[in-house]
């Protein structure tokens, strides 16, 4: 490549670095003073892409008044969620915000959906088209706006932390903010403020996002949040200034990276760098210290409650009249509930690492892929027989995705999260870029179904069966442990796992086997999948998954078995039941998350 | 006799289930210095939260200036004309002495008056003087004492609540900490503070409580606690014959 190309990666990677650094300022004034990773931040990015398609393309509004009212929606938006979903939760466990900010994405990116259909739109920039030669290279009057946007808004922000009353409120507020209201400092004023401030910057980012591609879709609000927060970690959480140079510094390596590797690539970058930073240098770039940051024991991290008890007789009815759902006759709602099934198995493997052991994972769908190639592939290239690729795939996933995991184990809260998060999509990005073994972006094709004793089961009942037995199995199995010397040990280690590590207890090899013993869940539940669907590719298995499965296990009551089976039956088959409510899955994910948070943090059965 | 400056009047307060205060009444005269002493874990610091609004009485009031304050939110009762020393200072570390002073004048809007009391403050504290631009985490314990207590003075107050001024200072800087502190109340501010360490407090204290489990298990003025030697035993913990 010549200097021209390469002026160009630069130009392109300060650009998108100037967007990224819009998000994740944000995210790191919000972080700073509500100690709270805002999940819907990226939800507000695409509500803002939105208001400057419809200035633009439908008001015909020009540039200067578009920004104005973008600005605008996206911080009353941000106020909106701060005053009526985060500030009732001030007193709830660590966790409580955190999940609720994940169900107002999923809320706020249905709705997006609804109102703007899911297809994508074009948002052309209103600027003229002019193009600057530089040095071989060129840059254009877009470019130019975004870099200007990107430098002023640091600029600004600067002069309000330094110079102005709430800025300086802002700044001890995040620093100490029982101290701060003991200055006289209106904490919940400068809250609100912040989440005004950064919703405004993050809705300004998604619009610029949107010029710049000329192309936006209700599905961008994920990648920007993973984006913001990458950013945010790679420069410090909370460190302002740290977010801008780091929001550049992922600019510019994505950028290169595409240069060198091409697109597919891009992802896999901004996440192996976050586990990277995660791991080596866990306050950020810029901070001298190498400890984690304090983040509460794991223990208070999740809400607490007592487990109702059932009794043994209610389960065992339960489960025989489970055996008998075939013979409604329907071959929808066999797969249905098969579906609902395989959720249990995923919930269970989930419930187990969050509540037991207190890791709230929000990687989860990773294992489910893992299992499902390991499987698919065995059986194909191998020609194994199904039943045994499914247990081998359970093995394989406990063996990956323990080792996967195992950089997170001596992190606590949100870190654990945010790992996790980035381990399941690196998990899907070396599914698309490994086209040798997972056949890439083609997926992998004609799967055999599944078989027991080398008898292909291909009506719905039996396959329903299959999984029953499966689900049951592992059911019994999980209580078996959790009621012995090991179960002890797990729930101590969630409580507080200084003090086990103070007691002699390994703690790692705990959470390993804890990683393992859910691993091979999951892993059986992607593998039993792969063979029922025939067909899978690296997203079959996505993010909404692991969201999904995470309110599943928070339903049922986190920790708690029966809990993980009732949560998914409830939530993956009743919408399905009633036909009608299909469309609005996410809107009911999200408001049912939403609610529980509220309401009944516990989950329905109490953790356990 | 004038009403009290401060009073708190049969307060009852709980974490969670378990009751920290019974039935807690005690009041500061405006001009006094009043000390709260105590073993730990008695109810000492739980007192200055109830009064600052950082945790609410199950019941019971507390008044200041004849205004009820209890159940205001934190940053009103400040307004109200209260300071804080916090417990183990809490200073704004990663900002400057400055700042931090200026932090303290948050809920005042006259830039002048804010000047003069800024001299005014560091004439009380010269050592702050050429620590100003320094960052205040970076000081030392003793210092960062001071600059908590004149971060306090800073909003004008006419009561300032202080959570053990003393704790981890070397002996020579409890003595002129504790100076400081009858300087501040002859200029005026009234004086609140938890002390675990009895005989200096009493020294420039004019009256003194005793908190105990929860219950004020002797009160008077400080010269006759300090000849008290049941205060001995209460503060290292033993019980206090009532
Ligand atoms: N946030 C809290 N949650 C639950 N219990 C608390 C909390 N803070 C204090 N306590 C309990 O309340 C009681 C009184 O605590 P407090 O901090 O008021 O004591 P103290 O007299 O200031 O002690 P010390 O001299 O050690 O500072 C103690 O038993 C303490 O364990
Ligand atoms: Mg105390």
């Amino acid at each position: 490549m010549n200097w021209g190309t390469w002026l160009d990666y630069t130009v392109n990677g300060l650009v998108i670095g100037n967007i990224y650094a819009l998000l994740a300022v944000g995210l790191a004034l919000i972080f700073g003073v509500a100690n709270l990773i805002n999940f819907a931040h990226g939800s507000i990015y695409t509500v803002g892409a939105y208001v400057g398609w419809v200035c633009i393309t439908h008001l015909h509004l020009p540039l200067l008044l578009t920004v104005p009212l973008v600005l605008l929606a996206s911080a009353v938006l941000g106020v909106a969620i701060e005053r009526l979903a985060l500030r009732p939760l001030h007193n709830a466990s660590r966790i409580a915000p955190l999940l609720a900010t994940i169900g107002i994405s999923l809320v706020l990116d249905q709705v997006t959906q609804l109102v703007f259909t899911p297809n994508p739109r074009a948002l052309p920039s209103p600027l003229p088209d002019w193009r600057f030669q530089i040095g071989g290279g060129s840059i254009g009057t877009l470019d130019v706006l975004i870099l200007a946007v990107g430098l002023g808004t640091a600029g600004v922000l600067y002069a309000f932390l330094r110079f102005t009353k709430l800025g300086w409120a802002v700044r001890a507020t995040a620093q100490d903010m029982d101290a701060a209201k003991q200055m006289g400092v209106d904490t919940n004023r400068v809250n609100m403020s912040v989440f005004a401030i950064a919703s405004a910057l993050g809705g300004l980012s998604g619009m610029l996002v949107g010029m710049y591609y000329n192309n936006i879709d209700p599905g961008m609000s994920f990648d920007a949040t993973l984006k913001g927060v990458v950013a945010q970690i790679i420069g410090g959480m909370g460190n302002v200034p740290g977010a801008i140079a780091g929001s550049l510094l992922l600019g510019l390596i994505e950028s290169y990276g595409i240069a060198l590797f091409g697109t597919s690539y891009r992802n896999l970058f901004a996440f192996v760098l976050l586990i990277l930073i995660l791991i080596v240098r866990p306050n950020g770039l810029f901070s001298s210290a190498k400890e984690t940051p304090p983040e509460p024991m794991t223990g208070s991290f999740v809400a607490r409650g007592k487990p109702l008890a059932i009794p043994r007789p209610v389960l065992v009815a339960v489960a025989v009249l489970a055996v008998f759902v075939p013979f409604v006759d329907s071959d929808y709602v066999v797969q249905t509930a098969t579906n609902a099934l395989l959720y249990g198995l995923l919930a269970l493997s989930l419930t187990l690492v969050a509540g037991t052991v207190g890791m709230v994972s929000l990687g989860h769908a990773g294992l489910l892929a893992i299992g499902a190639y390991a499987s698919s592939l065995m059986a194909i290239e191998l020609g194994l027989p199904v039943t045994l690729s499914i247990a081998l795939a359970g093995v394989v996933t406990a063996v990956i995705g323990t080792l996967l995991v195992f950089p997170a184990f001596r992190m606590r809260g949100h870190y654990v999260s945010i790992a996790t998060l980035a381990i399941g999509q690196i998990v899907a990005l070396v599914i698309l870029n490994w086209n040798s073994l997972t056949r890439g972006p083609i997926g992998i094709s004609g799967i055999p179904p599944l078989s027991f004793a080398g008898i292909p089961l291909y009506d719905a009942p039996q396959a329903y069966w299959f999984v029953l037995v499966v689900v049951v199995a592992l059911a019994l199995l999980q209580a078996r442990v959790l009621s012995s010397h090991l179960g002890r040990t797990w729930r101590a280690l969630r409580d507080d796992d200084v003090a086990a590590r103070a007691h002699g207890i390994a703690t790692d090899r705990y959470k390993a086997m804890a990683f393992a013993f859910g691993g091979f869940g999951a892993g059986v539940g992607g593998a039993v999948t792969a063979h029922l669907y025939s067909y899978i590719n690296h997203e079959t298995f996505n993010a909404q998954i692991s969201v999904l499965a995470l309110t599943i296990a928070i339903l049922g009551g986190l920790g708690n078995i029966t809990g993980a089976l009732l949560g998914s039956v409830l939530l993956v088959g009743l919408p399905e039941v009633f036909r009608g409510l299909a469309e609005y899955r996410m809107l009911i994910y999200g408001v049912v998350l939403l609610l529980l948070i509220r309401v009944r943090p516990q989950g329905l059965l109490g953790t356990a | 006799m004038s009403r009290p400056l401060l009073e708190l009047d049969k307060i009852n307060s709980f974490y969670g289930p378990v009751q920290v205060h019974f039935d807690l009444s005690l009041h500061v005269n405006a001009g006094e210095i009043v000390c709260l002493l105590g073993g730990n874990a008695s109810g000492k610091s739980t007192t200055m939260k109830t009064i600052l609004g950082l945790m609410r009485p199950r019941s019971g009031t507390v008044t200041f200036d004849g205004q009820v304050i209890s159940g205001l939110e934190t940053p009103r009762i400040i307004r109200a004309g209260i300071g804080s020393v916090p417990e183990a200072r809490r200073l704004f570390g990663a900002m400057t002495v400055r700042e931090n002073l200026l932090m303290g004048a948050f809920i005042r809007n006259d830039a002048a008056g804010i000047r003069d009391d800024l001299a005014r403050v560091l004439g009380l504290f010269p050592r702050l003087h050429e620590r100003l631009g320094q960052r205040a985490g970076t000081l030392s314990g003793g210092e960062q004492q001071m600059v908590a207590m004149a971060r306090a003075l800073m909003g004008r107050p006419r009561l300032i609540c202080m959570d053990e001024p003393t704790m981890g200072l070397s002996p020579r800087f409890v003595d002129v900490v504790l100076e400081l502190i009858a300087t501040i109340n002859r200029e005026g501010v009234s004086v609140f503070m938890v002390e675990q360490n009895a005989s200096l407090a009493l020294q420039i204290a004019h009256r003194g409580y005793v908190l105990q489990t929860g219950r004020i298990a002797l009160s008077g003025p400080a010269a006759t606690l300090a000849r008290d030697p049941r205060i001995r035993d209460a503060y290292l913990g033993g019980e206090v014959a009532a």
